[in-house]
């Protein structure tokens, strides 16, 4: 009998589990390659830029085809690892999504140098792991899985942040990192154990099932000790994801972060981080919307209404007199959180409302929208942070004022600039208008069952208008000020042209190719529908 | 007599509020790490209790293993953050952390 059972358990992580996380699996492989070729002294026989550059290619690949059989089957979902993890399109669009940013990283890293031969399987191996763990964060099933997810990709990107060993800044930064980190990873871990206690189990796909028997037993609403006990647990987790998305106010170690830590590590947290904490937002809000819980979650879905308008206006307003570019794209990443949170809310408003049966349509564009935009924010974000750390290596700095007349002395890198920034602020043609269109379209579309996503919508659109003011400082620095004769010229190879011309060019594409705009929506509706209907199924 | 799950709950919570008053005011990036264990230590208490006394069953034991192994993993690259820092700034004190800001 107990020998049955280890074997159905072997058969069926051989069979189906490991080939779900083949992705991870091909990266975890390479950090240990990574780190054996160091043992042997192989690594200037292999570099450790190559392997990694290789074993994230090959995880792209991986994620590649699961994408392809996944979506053959339109509502696919199936736990595996015993009810761990899940995987479903959601999931998987996050992995290839993590994976392709992986490549991208690991080429900016290659073309600006920032580790050096002898310190590159170490960086790498941080980088790799990190990737994983927010690869697990987009497909966690269980709080435990939640839980290490943060953790994996916390604790390595502690590290590359302090990567620049003997920078008085970069220790700061990542001391300052390290210790809210594990001041709000602790927090988090003291909520999911309430949750986990009360409900009497870690399954997320169980977890609303649960609130609706634990309601039931006594007083609905927050009346009852044991709702307000999990009421307690789900705002501590909240804290937890709060950090990781640095939404106010636990945003503080995001510009001493950002501005003490290399731009490529920089352009890595802004992105990754903020996608593997947004899946996880999306999941665990899903995972606890029912009926029972339908008040309380709408309730939620307003305070993260509000959440998100004081993150970017406090992001915005911050930008304006910040003189070192990375401070200024810390807060303009502050800011855009809170966009991306209005998704979430407008999504929680919606499906807890008494009419979520007719608006499921709309539920999905919200969450559509929410992976539209961390596409795009992938190229326009990378694409600022991969200027500001090429520069860096001409000029030895990033202050703004350091950029001054590089529009006509390599027009290149000021036009991907140009590109990026504009997207960021969201005018048309680019990406970063359709994807903030999308946004706000669902947020108008939630205003119907609560006012105060009108309100929302009006702030949002407010700040729209207040970020150009600080990007557009940039640009005029760019390219309206003369080059001061004394600076260092910039001459670009052409690869590393090459790199920056290929992210320009995606932002502008996605915003005005339709093909590709299209095809990049419709896997993301897909997606989106996915992670609910494994919520109805499983109920 | 067998205790009641409220009394390691309280424990638990003892615990967490300790750490997190420890966080909030110590000066001291150790002390401040000391902070952040004793609320991990909290979190597993209060595992450990639900594991006996509710449906989490085994599962919240096999929680409190992860967050023993992740607690230390995080505390050794704490602390040699904090070490870097030292090398740099030759103290401690999270104070004087403060080249960076605005």
């Amino acid at each position: 009998m107990f020998s049955q059972l280890i074997q159905n358990l072997i058969d069926h992580t051989v069979e189906t589990s490991l080939g779900y996380f083949q992705a991870e699996l091909w990266l975890c492989g390479t950090i240990v390659v990574l780190l054996l070729a160091r043992l042997f002294s192989l690594d200037r026989l292999l570099p450790g830029n190559v392997l990694a550059l290789a074993g994230s290619v090959t995880a792209v690949f991986a994620a590649w085809s699961q994408l392809e059989t996944v979506q053959a089957e339109p509502g696919f979902s199936e736990t595996f690892f015993t009810g761990l993890m899940i995987q479903d399109l959601f999931s998987v669009y996050f992995r290839l999504f993590l994976a392709l940013f992986l490549v991208l990283t690991v080429a900016l890293t290659i073309l600006s140098g920032i580790p050096d031969g002898e310190d590159a399987p170490d960086f790498y191996t941080l980088l790799l792991g990190a990737t994983i763990g927010m690869m697990i964060m987009a497909g966690a099933n269980n709080l435990l899985m939640l839980f290490i997810g943060v953790e994996m990709a916390s604790v390595p990107s502690y590290a590359m942040v302090g990567f620049l060993k003997g920078r008085r800044t970069s220790s700061e930064a990542a001391l300052k990192y390290v210790v809210y980190g594990a001041g709000a990873a602790g927090v988090m871990l003291y909520g999911i154990s309430l949750i986990a206690g009360v409900l009497g189990t870690g399954d997320m796909s169980l977890l609303a099932d649960r609130i609706r028997i634990v309601a039931e037993g006594g007083v609905a609403g927050l009346g009852d000790a044991e709702v307000r006990l999990v009421v307690l647990g789900v705002m501590l987790v909240l804290v937890g994801l709060a950090f990781k998305l640095s939404l106010v106010p636990f945003h503080f170690w995001c510009p001493d972060a950002f501005e003490g830590a290399s731009a490529e590590v920089g352009g890595f947290l802004s992105v990754a981080s903020k996608a593997g904490a947004f899946a996880l937002l999306v999941r665990f809000a899903v995972s606890l919307s029912g009926p029972s819980s339908a008040a309380l979650m709408s309730a939620f879905g307003i305070g993260l209404g509000v959440i998100a308008m004081v993150t970017m206006t406090f992001g915005n307003l911050a930008a304006y007199g910040q003189s070192n570019m990375k401070r200024l794209l810390a807060y303009s990443t502050i800011a855009h959180a809170g966009y991306m949170l209005m998704a979430v809310s407008a999504m929680l408003v919606m499906q807890n409302s008494p009419q979520a049966g007719a608006l499921g349509q709309e539920i999905n564009a919200c969450i559509g929208g929410l992976l539209y935009y961390l596409a795009v924010y992938l190229f326009m974000n990378l694409g600022a942070f991969a200027v500001v750390a090429l520069i860096r290596n001409y000029t030895f700095t990033e202050e703004i004022s350091s950029y001054a007349g590089l529009g006509r002395q390599n027009p290149v890198l000021a036009v991907c600039m140009l590109f990026c920034l504009v997207s960021l602020v969201g005018i048309p043609p680019f990406g970063g208008f359709f994807a903030k269109l999308m946004i706000f379209g669902s947020v108008y579309k939630a205003g119907d069952l609560h006012w105060s996503m009108y309100l929302l919508l009006a702030v949002g659109g407010l700040n729209t208008v207040f970020s150009l003011v600080y990007y557009l400082r940039v640009l005029k620095v760019m390219f309206i000020e003369e080059r001061p004769a004394d600076s260092r010229p910039i001459r670009l190879p052409s690869l590393e042209r090459a790199y920056v011309s290929l992210l320009g060019a995606f932002v502008l594409l996605l915003g005005c190719a339709p093909l590709l705009a299209d095809g990049l929506t419709l896997l993301a509706g897909e997606a989106a529908n996915s992670v609910f209907s494994a919520a109805v199924t499983s109920r | 007599m067998q205790p009641s799950l409220s009394g390691y709950l309280l424990i638990g919570a003892v615990l967490f509020t300790c750490g997190v008053v420890c966080m909030a005011t110590r000066r001291n990036a150790i002390g401040v790490l000391m902070g952040v264990e004793l609320v991990l230590n909290g979190a597993n208490v209060n595992l450990v209790a639900f594991s006996r006394y509710t449906t989490l069953g085994i599962d919240g034991q096999i929680y409190s293993l992860f967050i023993i192994v992740l607690a230390a993993a995080e505390a050794a690259l704490a602390l040699a953050i904090a070490l870097n820092f030292y090398n740099n700034h030759l103290t401690i004190d999270v104070d004087k952390a403060s080249s960076l800001k605005g």
